[in-house]
């Protein structure tokens, strides 16, 4: 990649690097889970049997039709840019680890949860650049863990002058 | 995998076929699921760190994992037209790592592989072996532009079991109590 020159009329008026900390945390809104999204999101991406037939469904390992686990992990992070990412100057994603599918989404089931910033580290290579992990912790409705993943994420830090100062800038 | 434990070898790849994004899928994909600027409006794209509309990593993994799912279909259609019985993948537990390398940007062609990295049998599913592997994507010009590590469950042809065990796989596959029991965290 050439060297970055991001606009930061795009990204001036979003939190920044340096206005997040460790610990904060955002409750996600919640989204359900319908047989047809089901089926639109396995007939792109996962064309099993089991997630595009309710007989073969029935018969599978799980039971019943579920979501595949991708959708599941891209109906989260929506929800997390809606809730908290697209009010950030993101750079974009880097990547995630340790992600878990602990217990299927059956179709009907709603899911939600909490993301929290577990690490903010700057770059070493781009002085621009914040890595931000952020913990998510899926839920359904009733309460019981579905996903968990560390998703890292650029975050742009405030050009240099604003760094002597932490001090939210009022723009009027 | 549609084939047995027995007949993955550690080490082998596999070929997962390629796909071309075009502009009118990334962004769709965004808007369902990943509606950040660069993945959506092509003139605001111009204006980020990537100088042009880019696809959301999550959309060039997804179509890895259907680009697998296709392979796992063509292949078990193939054992079966030949008068074999494939194997059987379980669920995959997740996924260790995921790091997007390279944007993908439209009209980029992607080409998917699958490496075997480890296997073992399954202490917490008898009958089953624990699968290591390795995925990425590589576009035309020969950069990759994601890996992969996850863990998936492929059914050995001839596990040797201890009578505990088969009376663990019989209460497993009953309606009701196995659903049950099944969906505890798995390795």
């Amino acid at each position: 990649m050439s060297e970055p020159a991001p606009s930061y009329e795009i990204l001036q008026d979003r939190r920044h690097f340096e206005d997040l900390s460790e610990g904060e945390a955002v409750v996600l809104a919640t989204a359900k889970i319908s047989k047809e999204m089901i089926f639109e999101f396995a007939r792109q991406f996962d064309p099993l049997p089991f997630h595009l037939d309710e007989a073969a469904a029935k018969k599978s390992l799980l039971g019943g039709l579920a979501a595949s686990g991708w959708q599941t992990a891209a109906i989260s992070l929506r929800l997390f840019v809606d809730g908290f990412l697209g009010e950030l100057a993101s750079l974009g994603g880097l990547g995630f680890s340790n992600l878990k599918w602990l217990r299927p989404v059956m179709a009907g089931d709603t899911i939600g949860g909490r993301v929290t910033i577990s690490n903010l580290k700057p770059s070493r290579t781009r002085r621009g650049w914040g890595i931000v992990t952020f913990d998510f912790d899926i839920r359904n409705q009733n309460n019981q863990p579905v996903m968990t993943m560390c998703l890292t994420n650029l975050v742009a830090r405030r050009p240099a002058p604003a760094l002597q100062d932490p001090t939210p800038q009022d723009p009027t | 995998m549609t084939r047995w434990y027995e007949d993955i070898d550690v080490g082998s790849e596999f070929p997962l076929g390629e796909h071309t994004f075009t502009t009118g899928e990334i962004k769709r994909f965004a808007k369902s699921y990943d509606p950040q600027y660069f993945h959506l409006d092509g003139a605001l794209a111009a204006q980020s760190q990537f100088g042009g509309l880019v696809a959301s990593g999550w959309h060039t993994a997804s179509m890895g994992h259907r680009k697998m799912v296709d392979t796992i279909m063509a292949e078990a259609d193939q054992i079966r037209a030949t008068g074999g019985v494939p194997g059987e993948a379980g669920p995959s537990p997740g996924i260790d790592k995921m790091d997007f390398l390279a944007p993908v940007r439209p009209d980029d062609t992607i080409s998917y592989r699958l490496l075997v990295r480890a296997k073992r049998p399954s202490k917490s599913l008898p009958g089953w072996g624990v699968m290591t592997y390795f995925m990425d994507g590589t576009n035309q010009d020969g950069v990759t532009v994601y890996t992969q590590e996850f863990v998936a469950f492929n059914r050995i042809r001839r596990p040797n079991l201890t009578l505990g065990q088969r009376v663990g796989m019989f209460i497993a596959a009953l309606p009701i109590v196995g659903p049950m029991i099944r969906t505890r965290r798995l390795r």
